[in-house]
């Protein structure tokens, strides 16, 4: 039985710089981590994952298709969405609209639709709008809805950014850091929140984190990359253990990532 | 409630005093002005549209009809309002700086121009041109599918520039458009080159209405249906779409919106209003040349979008507006002016206004009007005199 | 088809494209500085390119009305209109960002774009109303100088005037300057690390205000050359007249890779050349269907064709994106 997300031997260069070496990395369902120090690799491998770059070697398959190649919008349409490690809202636009953008590789209506307000425009349009106000309402801001994104406070942009990717219905969410910039408190609410949409919309999730207790609390498995190579994988009680790891995030004197709040920084 | 006996007093009296003063620029700002008043004051709605579309539907057509230079002034305003608004698709909702748009105004004013007019028996020989008079309600429609393909074939090989790139190429483009109308007179006379083509048929008109009310009126139409695709547009999946593209690109890509698609219909539509336009354009003008579609025209309405405020509706028809009355009247109204003071041997603190030189020539500095709208505007109120507000959603709950 | 005929005006050809060339190449250095430091299309810079000219021709005319035009020796006269052209044009280069970019940046990309568009139009009619104040006329021609038109024969169908020889030879002592400049001072060091990363050099203690303001003074005084350049060559100006020339050098800078000093060098005289050939060729070659007209849609085709197909130009200077 294949995994639903699968990327076999990826390989990315920059120039001289080999950004990525030969990761294997599969998901089939819960919450899985990716950790490393800065630079090991991490986002690139979340921007070949999402078509952002392409990849020199590997390939990277999702209910058994391929990816590679196909461009980030038609990998949306898929069932793959992602958030960013600095926030990426459209920023003159409301926390609705930007929602309802999220959901825009779901809509079929065509040109003379729209020009003409069929009933089914109609129907769409209220419908889109009643989702958009039901995922706000998840992530806690409802009461923001009409408020230009560039100015709702920072927690609160995070969580937009969530409901925007959820908008677009993917099967797989790939997060790129994000509880960076809040606190434990609003950390281990997002938490809980990833929880339930794994468990009640039966998502996979990918969780780029450096927040180490985060990581420990909420992954069913963690991956470690360093220098683009995967050095470690397994529950988080194993690859806490692991000497590589301890190494490539302390050095080699060091104790275990647990001690430090946040390992990387 | 006051407000409401304002405007209406206000429209009443300028209209009043346009049609005492034949060629007063004064007047007509004012009724301008009070239209505007109307538009943004608090008053019923209404009483509201039922004021402007008296003033737009009755004063103005009886006030041109006795005198036509203010209907063709009227006229002339509805086609840059309908021009900005098509630019505004492209540069103010989508966010790409299209630096040639009035290549597509000429592909539609040549489109019946060359048909529509003895000079297409030129190209194809024979004597079956130019096309009856009927056939102009049909080329609105050929103007704006042939500017809308000219769009898109313009926009696919420029889809992966961005910012700056692509205005540059548009810029060229636009450029191409004007060389090529200039000198395709040769090896076959398409265009008849700097010369231009003449005479184009007008269409007959119903109930034989003057040709001076026809295009006020068929402007007026045109500029309501384009305000209302241009709305339907903006609150629909695709102008959020475009929205998106102009915010992040790279986010809108992520979220599924597709570039291609979505630059591709941003760039047709705005065509296709310049197109529509420029067929409306070359049969009340009877005569058009290279020179009506110069990259001076294309910075002409991207200034009126700028000035009103990008991604605004009524700000692009306030800008449309504004800008048109000023190359049409006040600049011209100040040379004239210069003149009969001139004339009358006046003298300002010792200097001899007979002794200005006679090139200068205030009605000749359209650029620098321009000019000075973008940059000030860049500087002090990038968002324009009327900005795009947020729809706010009510939230059924 | 006359094939004497196109080979003897060959080398004719070749000489008209080279002067045609370097002078694009001039203009072009102006708009690749300013880019490679501000990543910014400075589309107001074909505008002080032909205020350079209108400088010149008022040195000129000046000299002339009180009769030192055949008095003094004349390469001190074009020296003396060079000089002055060139200080006016980085002047004019220097006041125009402080008034009209400087506030803006960090804005969104267009909106200096949009400025330095409005700057473009609004200094062409400053100019025509300037001149029609002052001398009732805005078209002017630069004056003759005898020296300038003789013309050496170098063989039957190939003479070489005065004139070009000044402006090749004028061209490339300024593109020596600039080499020296950028490449052997610490000012060009500066306007180097500038380029590279502006928040790292700032780090490093230098004023990048002031290294901007240089940039734009350098690359217009070389505008402000071309501009008096053009005028000796070609004769008759207008206000309007910079515009196509700034939108081929433009085209140059982009060839060359924009950013990149010596490709704005290589893609002003492959521009240049390629120019010059099709004004030439394109006529006798079609028997008459195209005429020389089609080189600016040449131009301009081959700008959006490079933009498209290799946006780092011939040089391949890297163009960097700001996400």
């Amino acid at each position: 039985m294949p995994a639903l997300f699968e990327a076999r031997g990826v390989t990315k260069r920059f120039g001289g710089l080999t950004a990525l070496h030969d990761v294997h990395f599969a998901i089939d369902q819960g919450i899985s981590s990716i950790i490393g120090p800065n630079g090991a690799g991490k986002t690139t491998l979340f921007n070949i994952f999402t078509g952002l770059y392409g990849a020199d070697e590997g390939s990277v398959t999702f209910r058994d298709q391929p990816l590679l190649g196909l461009r980030p919008d038609q990998i949306t349409a898929l069932g793959i969405c992602r958030t960013f490690q600095n926030i990426r809202l459209f920023a003159n636009m409301t926390a609705i609209e930007n929602v309802l953008v999220g959901m825009n590789s779901r809509i079929s209506l065509r040109l003379w639709d729209v020009l003409s307000r069929s009933p089914g425009f109609r129907r769409t349009e209220s419908e889109l709008a009643a989702r958009a106000v039901s995922l706000l309402d998840r992530v806690g801001l409802q009461a923001s809805a009409n408020i230009v994104a560039r100015n709702l406070p920072y927690g609160d942009r995070r969580r937009l950014e969530l409901a925007r990717a959820l908008a677009s219905e993917p099967a797989l969410l790939l997060l790129d850091e994000p509880t960076a910039g809040m606190t434990q408190g609003e950390a281990s609410a997002l938490m809980h929140l990833l929880r339930n949409l794994v468990a009640d919309l039966g998502l996979a999730i990918i969780l780029i984190e450096h927040n180490m207790r985060v990581v420990m609390e909420v992954s069913d498995r963690v991956t470690v990359l360093d220098h683009g190579e995967k050095i470690a994988e397994g529950p988080p009680r194993e690859v806490q253990s692991d000497a590589r790891v301890i190494e490539a995030y302390l050095g080699k004197r060091g104790a275990a990532p647990r001690t430090r709040g946040r390992a990387a920084h | 409630m006051i407000r409401s006996l304002i405007a209406v007093a206000l429209v009443g009296l300028s209209a009043l005093a346009v049609a005492t003063f034949p060629r007063s620029v004064l007047v007509f700002l004012l009724f301008q002005g009070s239209l505007l008043y109307v538009f943004k004051a608090r008053m019923p709605d209404p009483l509201r549209w039922g004021l402007l579309a008296t003033s737009l539907l009755v004063l103005m057509p009886t006030i041109g009809y006795f005198n036509s230079y203010y209907l063709e002034v009227a006229t002339q305003v509805g086609i840059f309002v309908a021009l900005a608004l098509g630019l505004n698709i492209v540069v103010g909702l989508a966010g790409l700086l299209d630096l040639g748009y009035v290549a597509f105004f000429a592909v539609g004013a040549y489109s019946w121009a060359i048909l529509g007019s003895p000079h297409a028996n030129v190209i194809f020989g024979g004597e079956t041109f130019p096309l009856a008079g009927w056939w102009f309600y049909v080329f609105l429609f050929v103007g704006l599918g042939t500017a809308a393909i000219t769009g898109i074939l313009l926009g696919l090989p420029v889809l992966r520039l961005h910012g700056d790139y692509l205005a540059i190429v548009t810029l060229g483009f636009g450029e191409v458009i004007r060389v090529l109308a200039n000198n395709l007179d040769k090896p076959i006379n398409f265009t008849n080159g700097p010369k231009g083509i003449t005479p184009i048929s007008r269409p007959p008109t119903p109930f034989g209405i003057p040709y001076g009310e026809f295009f006020y009126f068929l402007a007026l139409l045109i500029v309501v249906a384009v305000i209302v695709v241009n709305r339907r547009l903006e609150d629909s999946h695709i102008g959020r779409a475009w929205e998106a593209i102009r915010e992040d690109e790279l986010a809108a890509r992520a979220m599924g919106v597709s570039l291609v698609r979505m630059k591709l219909m941003a760039f047709a539509c705005g065509a296709s209003f310049a197109g529509v336009m420029g067929v409306l354009f070359s049969a009340k003008q009877v005569f058009i040349n290279p020179e009506s579609f110069t990259f001076l025209e294309s910075i002409g309405v991207l200034a009126m979008v700028i000035l009103g405020g990008m991604g605004s509706i009524p700000g692009a028809i306030v800008g449309a507006t504004v800008v048109t009355v000023l190359n049409l009247q006040v600049l011209k109204g100040f040379s004239l002016w210069l003149n009969e003071l001139k004339n009358a041997g006046v003298t300002v603190l010792g200097y001899s206004l007979a002794d200005l030189p006679t090139q200068f020539e205030p009605a000749k500095y359209e650029r620098m009007v321009f000019g000075i709208i973008l940059v000030l505007m860049m500087i002090f109120r990038p968002q324009g005199i009327f900005p795009a507000r947020r729809r706010q959603r009510e939230l059924a709950k | 088809m006359d094939v004497d005929l196109l080979i003897g005006i060959f080398p004719q050809v070749l000489l008209d494209g080279i002067t045609l060339g370097f002078m694009y190449a001039l203009i072009a250095l102006g708009y690749t500085m300013v880019y490679g430091v501000l990543e910014f299309i400075n589309f107001a810079h074909s505008e002080i390119f032909i205020f350079g000219a209108f400088v010149g021709v008022e040195v000129l005319l000046g000299l002339k009305s009180i009769g030192l035009l055949d008095g003094l020796p004349w390469p001190l006269v074009l020296i003396l209109a060079l000089v002055v052209g060139m200080g006016a044009s980085g002047l004019l280069a220097v006041t125009v960002e402080r008034i009209a970019y400087r506030p803006l940046r960090g804005a969104p990309r267009l909106i200096p774009l949009i400025s330095a568009i409005g700057i473009s139009f609004f200094l062409q009619d400053l100019i025509r109303l300037v001149e029609s104040l002052w001398r009732n006329a805005f078209n002017l021609v630069y004056p003759t100088m005898d020296v300038l038109n003789l013309r050496f024969e170098l063989s039957e169908t190939i003479d070489v005037s005065v004139k070009s020889l000044v402006v090749i030879g004028g061209a490339l002592l300024m593109l020596w300057a600039l080499h020296l400049i950028v490449n052997r001072t610490k000012v060009g060091t500066a306007i180097r690390a500038v380029a590279e990363d502006q928040a790292a050099a700032s780090l490093m203690g230098i004023d990048v205000n002031r290294i901007i303001s240089l940039t734009f003074l350098i690359g217009g005084a070389m505008g402000g050359a071309a501009g008096v350049l053009f005028g000796v060559q070609y004769g008759l100006i207008n206000p309007y007249s910079g515009f196509i020339p700034g939108l081929k050098a433009f085209t140059a800078a982009v060839l060359g890779g924009i950013g990149n000093i010596p490709g704005a060098m290589l893609g002003g005289l492959v521009l240049g050349l390629l120019e010059a050939f099709a004004a030439a060729y394109l006529s006798l070659l079609t028997g008459g269907a195209f005429g020389a007209e089609y080189k600016d849609i040449l131009a301009f085709s081959m700008l959006i064709l490079i933009l498209i197909f290799r946006p780092k130009g011939l040089l391949g200077e890297v163009v960097r994106e700001r996400a």
